[in-house]
């Protein structure tokens, strides 16, 4: 209980708490304010919905059914309530009334709520997120995403097996394919980690550049997709796909611990890198546009 | 990794923190990653450029953290000042400041309007022909401190101080002017508080010692607002944004006011009385909790001064709780649901409703009234105490959800120096006949001028519009034209203003991001500071530069008050032979000027406790903190301070006395924090008090005389008010008995929730939202009246008369009109904001004025492109010149309701026409001061005031002193 509310406190911006939590848990270095910029505003949002909302983005159905979950427990929905701090808060939280309750019938609800917790709406997207963290982050938050991953790991042995796929999952849309849909939800959909089972951050979009030759042209993310579709579709879809493949033994690597959940999103990531290969062995020309009837205006050129 | 090993290491660290009284989890941070620019970049912070959309440009800002100076709330803002041409671009909140929380209303991002005003004034200015003729030349800052640091000089010298008085309107600070005049001895301090709350706060004070509440609204179950207040007052954003946080974790909102305010929208609850009704249904629900045995007995008896009423009141009763009991069944058990429901024109059932939910509150009920019933209504300051009666029934005094005193949520940091209390006592601002106000009855300055009782040398007007804020306008511009009543009157002022017309210096002072301040207020139950500083300066020193004065930043020659009040202050005693000098020397440099920085510093570095240890671990000085960040949380929950132990190193020599006051010789120790609070008198040996005695226990206590709860207030008895010294009812001036028949009630106290007073004339952004006031008239007088919205109506007060257009609406109760004051500003000649002020032309026939409306705005060419798209024409109507003064005799509140008749307009009047007599305005001032009763014949003590009471600018003891019982102050024929 309390590891995990140190680790909460440690996805929030550094200060001297941080510094102190830090050293008691004896991660390597102090938390760094860039580093922690860097990491969490503009690379790896802490946000559940951002992970397993159809919209790959902050707010939206994913969100709601975070905020349901607080308002199902009789509490008020802090202001961002799927931030991973509130959330590992909350779930200290309940562990801790499962704890000290002394009506048996009300621990039983507490440790119910609490393995719901875990299972909907950390586990579902967390090791997805951790494994992109592992990659990308500095020491400091590497050590801390390993020991997040650690403690995760451990309170899923404690409280058993989901039953069921977390409902985000089974709500989850699949990735559009742009002949039908249209470029532009396509694109959306990669960058949505719960419809593509991949994670795109920033970083990994200039590594994209780089790997392609291309340019990289500033923006958000869904623009720097474009500029590089815009260039060289063909190369585009390659290093995508590469690169979902690669996520599908990643995701199975948790399999022992997060079972359906990790089948499921290395589905996802099978089927992505399966629908960019059918794309770029498409005889069309690099500039063959995938809009139709019902994409919208922004539909672009592939 | 072993997680058991590393839960147990924290655990222990945690427990280890705790022990030590510190905080280990920082908990969830207040920056919300996807709202805030991160501190850490608020150096270098990158965003695009929306007015070169579509293209995609980069700006690059330093965001420099000040405070919002258009209301009291002191929400934070933060700056974006462009790199490129170190511009500020915009305003937004800043998620460092514990207050406001990175959330503001309109009025803070307006703040860019204010400083990019074309209409702004950035020269000093002096008249060059009659006062209020309108003709101004440029001088410099050195000519115009020259002038009037000479004229305060002499009269100081030839013990003329009372000539010198400062009329403020918002402060925004904590203190600093106020102690200026300290330091030349002078007891010219005058606010404009009787306009505004001092009703509330003798409520307030009577009870706690203490003059605000501050109540724990998030934590609430039960939240009782009497007025629009919270949604378009004081404290606006923090207060609001934690009703809606109660609300949504299911509070129950409940809100009386006679008029649809936007805070009655919100409620659950909203109760519609008639105008200065409340009183008598707050006692409704205090008779029903006393009756059904729903109060707190215990802190009832632990904590009312129940034992002392009974002494006084019932002399050889039993002193035991029980009887007291007994005795308050039948104190309020008149106050019937019906005889309420009667009074109010509410139904009774309703009332028996909100009584209800307010007993299920227990100790978590958080209640607030400010300013329409308590500055509505003769006797309005028994609002608060019989509101505040409910928290003192159950228990919800300083605990979690229920309402704290205000001075336990607020830090006032000692500063370097703390000049002695003047020795004198003005009696234009305290005049007898008004012990017991709680502040300066600055609104009759013009009468008691006009009749004789002094005069003024120098007049400072600062950030404060009298002529148009104030009741009886006309009668202000009569006493400000007589150049016998006010020698040299001074604005300080950042926009003209009414008042400004008739001044002999117009003297442009800094908004929200062009001066130093520092506040600190209570919105929650814990301790903050907030810095207001110059973004610009902040901004080039954070590039290198040093930046001595704050005129090098700021547009034309626009100064902050700081600054100059120090330099005025040299000004008037160039070689310290008046020891004035003394308190604004340096104390590094002694004989040279104290600066900004080091005047601040020193509060930064002595006086804010964990400032240094949070500055430092950061590697930043105290100052470079604030200067960073803006703002500082001393601390939070401060808890039930009333129910702590006094220390055993505080009681030396005790002696308690009957009711179980308690006294000491040991001096208190040193604090920090000089908040205001009241300060009960020594025993007659001279011992301080320190506490009371509770159940054997020697516990802190209130600020009171009693050092409990003062449920009866000796004060309000000994001083001629026995009949009001219990919470009680007192009908309103505008009580329906004391209506004619064609009479209706006017609420004019309102505002509208975008607007600022004075100061918002020119914020275009709020123009444009909000830039009328119509008469709200329900459909059932419109139908009586024949009138339909739009049409012009003619309002009567006791004075004369306004030309108004109607709304027609449902908000608002039947028999009773309402019009915000917010509106109606106004400019004789080209001077003058363009936006918001309607050019008239004044006419004036002895004492009888007229103003007629000649043009509205319109667009017009500056070097803000945005004038010449100026769309609105109508800016609303000055009703407060047709309002007389209404004093009210015990706290002298301004009692703003007016009766009025209200008829369709004639042929002939137009909008905006305005017909004042200012023979009748003296005589309604006549009038309510036969009201009154004064301290030469009411004082038990031989003084002018009770020394116990909060004061503005405390004078010494020995000023407290009548001067001459014999010769009571009279009023003339003025």
């Amino acid at each position: 209980v309390e590891l995990f509310r140190a680790l909460a406190v440690l996805a929030e911006s550094p200060g001297p708490g941080q510094v102190r939590i830090a050293a008691t848990l004896g991660l390597p270095g102090t938390p760094d304010p860039p580093q922690h910029t860097e990491l969490f505003a503009l690379q790896l949002y802490p946000y559940a919905s951002v992970y397993v909302g159809a919209e790959g983005m902050l707010g939206g159905e994913a969100r709601d059914r975070v905020a349901g979950f607080w308002r199902a427990l009789r509490r008020v929905p802090p202001h961002e309530p799927d931030h991973l701090t509130v959330l590992l808060a909350l779930y200290a939280a309940l562990a801790e009334h499962e704890r000290d309750d002394r009506d048996p019938a009300r621990r039983l609800l507490w440790g119910q709520s609490r393995k719901a917790l875990l299972w909907e709406h950390l586990a579902s997207w967390l090791f997805a997120y951790l494994h992109k963290l592992s990659a990308i982050a500095p020491p400091f938050y590497r050590a801390w995403g390993g020991l997040l991953a650690g403690a995760l790991a451990a309170e899923i042995g404690a409280v058993g097996p989901a039953v069921t796929l977390p409902l985000h999952l089974r709500r989850a849309p699949p990735l559009p394919d742009p002949r039908t849909a249209g470029a532009g939800a396509f694109l959306r959909g990669l960058l949505a980690p719960v419809r593509s089972g991949i994670v795109l951050t920033r970083a990994d979009l200039a590594r994209a550049a780089r790997d392609t030759g291309l340019g990289m042209r500033v923006g958000e993310r869904r623009f720097i997709l474009e500029s590089l579709f815009g260039q060289d579709a063909g190369s585009t879809l390659a290093w995508l796909e590469s690169e979902a493949r690669a996520w599908v033994p990643a995701h199975l690597a948790c399999e022992r611990t997060a079972g359906d959940v990790a089948r499921f999103w290395a589905e996802r990531a099978e089927a992505t890198a399966g629908l960019l290969a059918e794309l770029r062995r498409e005889p069309a020309s690099p500039s063959q546009q995938y809009g139709s009837a019902g994409t919208d205006a922004s539909a672009i050129t592939l | 990794m072993d997680l058991v090993e590393l839960n147990r290491r924290v655990r222990e660290a945690r427990e280890a923190a705790e022990a030590r009284g510190e905080t280990f989890y920082p908990g969830p941070s207040r920056i919300h990653l996807a709202a805030f620019p991160p501190k850490e970049r608020w150096s270098d912070w990158v965003e695009l450029d929306s007015k070169a959309w579509p293209a995609r440009v980069e700006k690059r800002f330093m965001l420099v953290p000040t405070t919002c100076f258009n209301c009291e709330s002191a929400c934070g803002l933060l700056a974006y000042v462009d790199k490129d041409t170190l511009q500020i671009r915009k305003f937004e909140g800043n998620p460092e400041h514990p207050g406001s929380r990175g959330r503001n209303c309109a009025k803070g991002p307006a703040t860019l309007n204010q400083i990019t005003d074309p209409d702004r004034i950035l020269y000093p200015l002096k008249r060059s022909g009659s006062r209020g003729e309108g003709k101004w030349v440029r001088v410099t800052w050195d000519e115009a401190l020259d002038d009037i640091a000479g004229r305060i000089r002499g009269a100081i010298r030839d013990g003329r101080a009372n000539e010198i008085m400062y009329h403020v309107g918002r402060p925004g600070e904590d203190g600093f002017t106020e102690r200026v005049l300290a330091a030349w001895g002078v007891d010219g301090h005058n606010t404009h508080t009787n306009v505004c709350s001092s009703g509330a706060r003798a409520g307030y004070h009577y009870w706690l010692g203490l003059d605000r509440p501050s109540p724990d609204h998030a934590n609430a179950d039960v939240i009782l607002l009497i007025s629009s207040h919270l949604e378009a007052g004081h404290y606006f954003n923090p207060h609001a944004q934690r009703v809606i946080e109660a609300k949504q974790r299911g509070a129950k909102l409940i809100v009386l006011d006679t008029r649809l305010s936007n805070t009655a929208t919100h409620a659950d609850h909203w109760v519609a009385p008639h105008p200065g009704s409340e009183a008598a249904i707050l006692l409704a629900i205090a008779n029903d909790l006393i009756r059904r045995g729903r109060y707190d007995r215990e802190f009832v008896r632990r904590w009312w001064n129940w034992q002392e009423y009974l002494a006084c009141e019932h002399p050889g009763a039993p002193s035991t709780f029980d009887h007291f009991e007994g005795v308050l069944k039948t104190l309020y058990a008149n106050y019937t649901f019906e005889f309420a429901a009667a009074e109010s024109g509410v139904d009774e059932h309703v009332l028996r409703t909100i009584a209800e939910i307010v007993a299920s509150a227990g100790p978590k009920l958080a209640t607030h009234t400010w300013r329409s019933a308590s500055a509505g209504n003769l006797g309005g300051w028994q609002v608060p105490r019989c509101l505040f009666l409910l928290n003192a029934l159950l228990g919800a005094v300083a605990t979690e959800g229920g309402t704290y005193p205000n001075a336990w949520n607020k830090f006032v940091p000692r500063p370097m120096y703390l000049p002695p209390h003047p020795p004198a006592w003005n009696e234009l601002t305290w005049p007898r006949e008004y012990p017991l106000a709680m502040n300066e009855l600055s609104f009759l300055l013009p009468h008691l001028l006009k009749d004789g009782r002094g005069r003024l040398e120098v007049y400072f007007t600062r950030v404060y519009n009298p002529v148009w804020t104030n009741p009886d306008g006309f009668s202000w511009i009569e006493a400000l034209t007589d150049e016998r009543l006010v020698g040299l009157h001074v604005a300080l002022t950042p926009t003209w203003n009414e008042t400004a017309f008739f001044a002999d210096y117009v003297l442009p002072m800094g908004h929200a991001s062009e001066r130093h301040d520092l506040h600190s207020y209570e919105q929650y139950d814990g301790q903050w500071i907030a810095f207001r500083q110059p973004v610009l300066r902040a901004a080039r020193e954070r590039l290198g530069e040093h930046i001595a004065d704050s005129r090098q930043v700021n547009p034309g020659e626009v100064w902050e008050e700081n600054e100059f009040w120090i330099e005025l202050s040299w000004g008037i005693d160039p070689d310290g032979a008046l020891g004035i000098r003394r308190f604004f020397e340096s104390r590094q440099a002694p004989g040279r000027k104290l600066g900004i920085d080091e005047y601040y510093g020193f509060i930064f570095d002595h006086s804010v406790p964990r400032l240094p240890d949070r500055a430092a671990a950061e590697g930043l000085t105290p100052l470079g903190f604030m200067r960073r960040y803006g703002a500082f949380e001393i601390q939070k929950r401060i808890g039930p301070i009333y129910a702590a132990p006094v220390p055993q190193g505080e009681l030396d020599d005790v002696r308690a006395d009957r009711f179980g006051r308690v006294y000491t010789r040991a001096p208190a120790p040193p604090d920090p924090n000089i908040v205001p609070t009241g300060s009960p008198e020594p025993d007659a040996e001279g011992r301080r008090p320190v506490g009371v005695r509770v159940d054997g226990e020697i516990l802190r206590g209130f600020p009171t005389p009693s050092g409990r709860l003062e449920f009866y207030s000796r004060t309000l008895a000994e001083w001629g008010w026995a009949e009001n010294a219990l919470p009680t009812y007192i009908r309103s001036h505008v009580h329906r008995d004391r209506l004619a028949p064609d009479q209706k009630v006017l609420i004019s106290t309102f505002r509208l929730p975008v607007q600022i007073h004075t100061r918002s004339a020119n914020a275009k952004w709020l123009d444009e939202i909000a830039h009328t006031n119509p008469l709200w008239i329900h459909p059932s007088d419109a139908r009586e009246l024949a009138l339909r919205t739009g049409d012009l109506v003619r309002v009567e007060t006791e004075i004369g008369y306004f030309v108004v257009k109607a709304w027609v609406t449902e908000g608002i109760r039947p028999g009773v009109v309402a019009c915000s004051h917010h509106m109606g500003r106004w400019k004789v000649g080209d001077a003058g904001q363009r936006q918001m002020m309607a050019t008239v032309a004044l006419e004036r026939n002895d004492r009888s004025w007229v103003m007629r409306r000649m043009e509205g705005v319109g667009p017009y060419p500056s070097p803000d492109p945005d004038t010449l798209k100026i769309w609105w024409t109508d800016v609303g109507v000055h009703q407060n010149l047709t309002f007389p003064v209404h004093p009210d005799p015990v706290s002298g509140q301004h009692c703003w309701h007016q009766a009025v008749r209200v008829r369709k307009a004639a042929a002939g009047e137009r909008y905006g026409d305005i017909a004042v007599d200012t023979r009748r305005a003296a005589a309604a001032f006549r009038e309510w001061l036969a009201l009154t009763r004064g301290a030469d014949d009411y004082s038990p003590d031989g003084t002018r005031r009770p020394y116990w009471l909060m004061r503005p600018l405390r004078p010494s003891k020995g000023a407290y002193r009548l001067p001459d019982r014999a010769q009571p102050a009279r009023v003339g024929a003025e």
